[in-house]
């Protein structure tokens, strides 16, 4: 199933408290760690609770989401692949 | 003065693998693990999860029942080193003082006052009395009568090796003659569900240095070592199991959880030991690795041995399945395994490790064997980056550690956030009148030049460090910068949200960014990242003398010359539970009111600051008799600090009730030993009530010192038994 960027990048937005970011300046496929954005480490565990909270998908290693934390498209694709039917 | 080298006399343990020091060493040497499934507490996420937790009886073991379960720890552990090192306090004075480790604090026994607040709706703090990290500290120290300098240092997982570091300074720079040291925390639910947060917890128990490891074990324990100077030692016939012979600490200024990559903090460390020992690093025969079993901390710290010992890496071992990680105990219980395994010529083996992995390229020792051992090191690393590795040595062999000099010490630069003041000029200013029920510093004045990402993820109270470190002090990488920011209580808002969430939603969707700021070294460590200083990094706090215990420590490092500048501090927010808490045991009323605020002053050696504000000129810590007697205290004083140098005395009256007589009492009897009347001065109207207040204290005696070119007394008690005056000068 597909999902929104629109909708994951307003989640991210809202998980993470980014300020003065919207949706909209954030490219699909712009790195989301390091540069970019300036995510770390402790962002990425966010985005674990986000990832089961909204979508059920549970990572136990972070080594498992690191691909997917790439960008928001690889998230996207992550997610449409590993969510629960 | 070599007698005043530190000596090892006496030992003591609690830990998941045994109580006392033999039956640790059995299992250590036979590499037993401690690991058991959870029972402390329910688990609904996790509950089955091995630990290092300690399942005997502590109130059977003999323990006080009112205290915490760290506090009980810790107080086995030094029942133990004291009936060791066979020495008996009340022929020491104010000689004999006491510096924990301790990260967890009261925190097991406070979770069960919000547990009941929040899934039955009833208010009933009483768990919440030994809350405070130096709560250990206080136990012990009036149980077994200790009237010498006390604090609990609050770093993390490196926390205890710094108390070890601390109290050595105390022996080294003659303010004491025995210090009990070492660590102690209990397990929570908060770090159990912190750690798990980050996704740190290994499900099968911690591997160290194993290809297949999966991260840490969660435990707990106290260890508690009776050092003392070596003269002291010989007078009274004790017998030496061990020396420590070097300390160094550093901090990477890289992030809040995640280790250097390269290590670089973790051997700046070891090399500032090394330094501080006198040693060359072919003269180690045996390190005990921080070892925790994640992924990241046990490469950084190959990479960290590598750096320092190229391809002669000594054999190393991590004894962390043994115990599980104990926190800021682990420091103080891999201590006695050192001191251990010099006493009986062993090498104590890393269980857990079957296969190499190539990014680390290093083996542990797999099997307990003998081996002629010298100089063995020890090293923790913790959150915010903060390293301490301890040198310790055979008793036979000659010591050459460095002493610290005496230096003039002064003040460069200040940064304050207050209730009501933020510059130098509304210090001194009252607080003005109808500001609600607190004190509270409102909306933060500099927040603008904080970072997007520090405004986002950091705590009020790290930000508030952060503004208040960069008012004092300019950020210059080519400066040796070490920062001692002390707190009381931390940041209260993150770590009661952080445990509100967990307990409230049984462990699901854990707040990760909350988990990292709940220790009280997030403040200092947020400032080293800030400032990038490397130097030393240290969260001391001892009730209402926290500040006082910051301020020595940062002066303890210019003295021994490991930094150009110390940034030393102390912070304190204020969180709905704290207010409603207070409100409850009536400790705020319509004239003393709650408050909290940051201050950080910027110290260098007088003869570097072309135009310093003040000088500091006396710092004592000790800790008062009880019942309390204003004419000892007034001699206390008057033997440290020459009274003809004071002008006013300053105090922190117009605070708690119970301390307020007492400042009078001893304004009254210190006027009479001058033979004048000396100007009593308060500070507390000007900044509300809260336990670093003291910080703001020196803030206003800085000022006074500066305007009126008069002596300053600073002098604070804290609730519990800890006390310091400081003398400042123009």
């Amino acid at each position: 199933m597909q999902i929104s960027t629109h909708e994951l990048k307003t989640k991210i937005i809202e998980s993470l408290k980014l300020q003065d970011i919207t949706p909209e300046q954030i490219d699909d496929d712009a790195p989301l760690f390091g540069t970019g954005l300036g995510l770390d480490s402790i962002d990425a565990l966010e985005l674990v609770v986000l990832l089961e909270k909204d979508y059920g998908i549970v990572i136990k290693d972070i080594e498992e989401g690191r691909p997917a934390f790439r960008s928001v498209k690889t998230l996207a694709e992550f997610i449409a692949a590993k969510r629960p039917q | 003065m070599p007698a005043r080298f530190p000596v090892i006399t006496g030992l003591g343990i609690v830990s998941a693998a045994g109580f006392g020091t033999e039956e640790v060493w059995r299992a250590v040497a036979a590499g037993t693990s401690g690991l058991k499934p959870l029972t402390l507490f329910q688990s609904p996420r996790y509950g089955q999860i091995v630990t290092g937790e300690i399942q005997r009886d502590l109130i059977d073991a003999g323990a006080p029942t009112r205290s915490s379960r760290s506090d009980k720890l810790g107080w086995l552990a030094a029942r133990e080193a004291i009936a060791d090192a066979k020495i008996n306090f009340q022929n020491c004075g104010d000689r004999a003082g006491i510096i924990l480790g301790t990260s967890v604090g009261g925190s097991y026994d406070s979770e069960k006052f919000l547990a009941t607040l929040i899934k039955q709706g009833k208010m009933r703090p009483r768990p919440t009395r030994f809350h405070e990290c130096s709560s250990t500290v206080d136990l012990i120290a009036d149980s077994f009568g200790l009237f010498g300098p006390s604090m609990a240092i609050a770093t993390a997982c490196s926390s205890s090796a710094l108390a070890i570091a601390q109290a050595a300074e105390m022996i080294m720079s003659g303010e004491a003659d025995v210090m009990l040291t070492g660590g102690a925390d209990s397990m929570s639910r908060m770090t159990w569900g912190g750690f798990h947060s980050l996704l740190l917890v290994d499900s099968a128990g911690c591997r160290p240095f194993d290809a297949t490891r999966g991260g840490m074990s969660h435990g707990e324990g106290a260890a508690i070592l009776v050092l003392e100077s070596e003269e002291n030692a010989r007078r009274r016939g004790a017998k030496i199991l061990a020396r420590l012979s070097g300390w160094g600490m550093s901090c990477d200024a890289y992030h809040a959880t995640a280790p250097h990559p390269q290590g670089a903090g973790a051997t700046a460390a070891i090399q500032s030991a090394l330094r501080r020992a006198g040693l060359d690093p072919a003269a180690i025969d045996y390190v005990n690795a921080h070892g925790t079993g994640t992924r990241d901390n046990d490469v950084a710290e190959a990479i960290a041995l590598k750096t320092v010992f190229h391809n002669r890496v000594p054999p190393f071992s991590s004894t962390k399945r043994i115990f599980g990680h104990a926190l800021a105990a682990s420091g103080a219980m891999e201590a006695v395994v050192c001191v251990e395994a010099l006493i009986h010529q062993q090498l104590p083996p890393n269980p857990g490790f079957s296969k190499c992995d190539p990014a680390i390229g290093l083996e542990p020792v797999t099997e307990m064997r003998s081996a002629p051992l010298m100089h063995v090191m020890s090293n923790s690393f913790g959150f915010g980056g903060n390293n301490g590795v301890l040198i310790f040595s055979r008793a036979e062999v000659a010591p050459h550690t460095r002493a610290p000099k005496n230096i003039q010490v002064a003040v460069a630069g200040m940064g304050v956030i207050g209730p009501g003041a933020v510059t130098v000029k509304e210090i001194t200013a009252p607080l003005p009148p109808g500001n609600g029920p607190v004190h509270s510093c409102g909306v933060l004045k500099d927040a603008a030049m904080l970072t997007p990402n520090q405004r986002r993820r950091l705590s009020r109270l790290q930000q508030m460090a952060i503004i208040t470190a960069r008012h004092s002090h300019s950020p210059d990488p080519a400066q040796r910068v070490t920062i001692a920011i002390g707190t009381g209580l931390g940041c209260l808002e993150d770590a009661g949200t952080f445990i509100e969430n967990l307990v409230a939603k049984d462990e699901r969707e854990p707040m990760p960014t909350r988990f990292p700021n709940s220790v009280h070294n997030s403040p200092a460590g947020q400032v080293a990242i800030d400032q990038v200083a490397h130097g030393m990094n240290s969260a001391p706090t001892a009730g209402e003398t926290t500040f006082e215990s910051a301020l020595w420590q940062g002066i303890c490092q210019l003295a021994t010359d490991e930094a150009d500048h110390a940034l030393v501090g102390a912070a304190d927010e204020m969180d709905k539970y704290l207010l409603s808490i207070g409100q409850r045991w009536g400790a705020w009323n319509e004239t003393i009111l709650p408050g909290e605020g940051a201050v950080v002053v910027s110290l260098a050696g007088a003869d570097k600051i072309a135009s310093p504000l003040a000088r500091v000129t006396r710092l004592k810590l000790g800790r008062y008799r009880r019942p309390f007697d204003a004419q000892i205290e007034a001699e206390w004083i008057a033997a440290a600090v020459d009274l003809s140098k004071v002008a006013v005395l300053l105090s922190g009256a117009k605070g708690f009730r119970q301390l307020e007589p007492r400042y009078d009492a001893v304004a009254a009897a210190l006027s009479k030993l001058a033979g004048r009347p000396l100007e009593h001065q308060t500070y507390k109207q000007l900044c509300g009530e809260f336990h670093s207040a003291s910080a703001f204290g020196f803030s206003v005696a800085v000022n006074l010192a500066h305007e009126k070119k008069c002596g300053v007394l600073l002098y604070t008690l804290s609730q519990r038994g800890a006390k310091a005056v400081c003398l400042i000068q123009p």
